[in-house]
């Protein structure tokens, strides 16, 4: 019936099968509902673990920020083993009970996205923080004024960085598998479905999930874009 | 204020302020040439910097009643407007609009009210800190070199607002300008600086 209809057409049809498939559906979900939740975290102790590193100065303070640019580049890979041997029923938080659950996904894209956030938080921190805390004083603000300042100023940075975490989150693999356990229509998001498939030989949902996840990946493109003009719009005439 | 054997350290270098007396209500100048220590010391009184030793005895000045136009100033990432109303926001200050209007228009920035406050020139962009720090009502303001990037007519502007200013409620102003000897009437008090230290004082 398919070869019937123009190129066009069965275009379409292929897209209407591939997208009212629950499979499809739910990897889809999981793997939104996962990058959310892990973004939200890691956005939450990046900009702060980011700001604290920039305003205070204690020893150790270098060590400190070199362990966390290793961290940044850590292989998922072995996130997703700590947190599997954290979450397996034998670990130390076992008793939690979120081994290949959605929760235990999203302790292993936290782990792996928070050093990203932190680093990225502080390196935009240390560059503009410090005018901004000097302009706030010669204005009379407080410290929760220089605060709210300071986030309101850094907001584009920061959407920045978030954006930055969530592509991160959605394009992961390794840790999601060893961690959750890619069960179908449980924990089995977008990535880990294309892994499978393919290892299937059912290429067509696995190009679908793929064109999904690119288009994902274009809106991310295109909103840092987006961020990096208004930041270049800071020009002096 | 009184500013009693302040020394401060950056580096190699040393700021020794051994007296500085700053009367109320007066127009104060600051003379150096560059690297002098100029800004170090006006970071310092309005408490940027934390000096190593010495006493600035504010005599009963408020530091919310103290500001600073830096030499370039900190532009919020928000409208003119916004960035002129912030000190009156912060001290929960009712914003009156139509005097904010009529002071943007006295130093010709009504028609930029609205605009990306970074969008203006370095001229501009002094005019804005000069009003953001007048705007509140302030008793002790310091300007470092705010009147140097200006042409000629705005940095009139500027000083003809400033005697305004000392004509209805004299405040105290502390202004760092390379070309303040040309500027006698406006200053009644001119310190010269050299190499971290106050070394002259003419009335």
């Amino acid at each position: 019936m398919r070869r019937k209809g123009t190129v066009m057409e069965n275009i379409v049809i292929w897209f209407k099968e591939c997208f009212t498939d629950e499979a499809i559906l739910s990897a889809i979900g999981v793997t939104f509902k996962m990058a959310v939740f892990s973004c939200l975290i890691s956005s939450v102790l990046g900009i702060t673990f980011g700001l604290l590193l920039e305003r205070y100065d204690f020893r150790g303070k270098k060590l400190i920020v070199r362990i966390n640019r290793t961290l940044m580049g850590m292989p998922p890979v072995v996130a997703g083993l700590v947190v599997y041997l954290l979450l397996m029923r034998r670990g130390p938080l076992g008793m939690l009970g979120w081994l290949f659950t959605i929760k235990g996904m999203i302790v292993a894209q936290t782990l792996i996205i928070t050093p990203i956030m932190t680093g990225m938080i502080h390196q935009h921190a240390v560059s503009k923080v410090p005018a901004i805390r000097e302009f706030c004083m010669t204005m009379g603000a407080d410290r929760r004024q220089t605060i709210w300042t300071v986030l309101k100023e850094m907001c584009h940075d920061i959407y920045f960085c978030m954006v930055t975490a969530f592509g991160r989150s959605i394009s992961e693999v390794g840790s999601v598998m060893l961690v959750g356990g890619n069960i179908k229509g449980h924990t089995r998001t977008m990535t880990t479905a294309i892994s499978l498939l393919k290892s299937q030989g059912i290429f067509t949902e696995g190009i679908a999930l793929g064109l999904v996840l690119l288009v994902m990946a274009f809106i991310i493109q295109w909103l840092c874009d987006f961020l990096q003009k208004e930041e270049s719009a800071d020009e002096n005439y | 204020m009184k500013i009693i054997n302040l020394e401060k350290n950056m580096g190699s270098f040393q700021l020794k302020i051994d007296h500085l007396d700053i009367e109320p209500g007066k127009v104060h100048g600051l003379v150096g040439h560059n690297g002098c220590g100029k800004t170090i010391l006006l970071k310092t009184i309005i408490g940027i910097l934390t000096p190593d030793s010495g006493t600035i005895d504010m005599e009963g000045l408020e530091k919310s009643k103290m500001t600073m136009m830096m030499q370039r100033p900190y532009l919020l990432h928000d409208s003119v407007y916004e960035n002129v109303i912030y000190p009156l926001k912060i001290r929960k200050i009712p914003v009156d609009e139509a005097k904010v209007d009529a002071m943007l228009e006295k130093v010709g920035l009504l028609a930029q009210k609205n605009q990306y406050a970074r969008s203006l020139s370095s001229g501009e962009r002094q005019k804005l800190s000069f009003l953001r720090a007048v705007i509140f009502g302030p008793e002790f303001v310091i300007m470092d070199e705010t009147l140097s990037n200006m042409d000629p007519e705005s940095e009139r502007t500027i000083i003809s607002l400033i005697k305004e200013i000392q004509q209805t409620r004299p405040i105290t102003w502390l202004i760092v300008n390379h070309q303040l000897e040309q500027k006698k009437d406006l200053c009644d008090v001119i310190h010269y600086m050299e190499k971290g230290r106050i070394v002259n004082e003419t009335a």
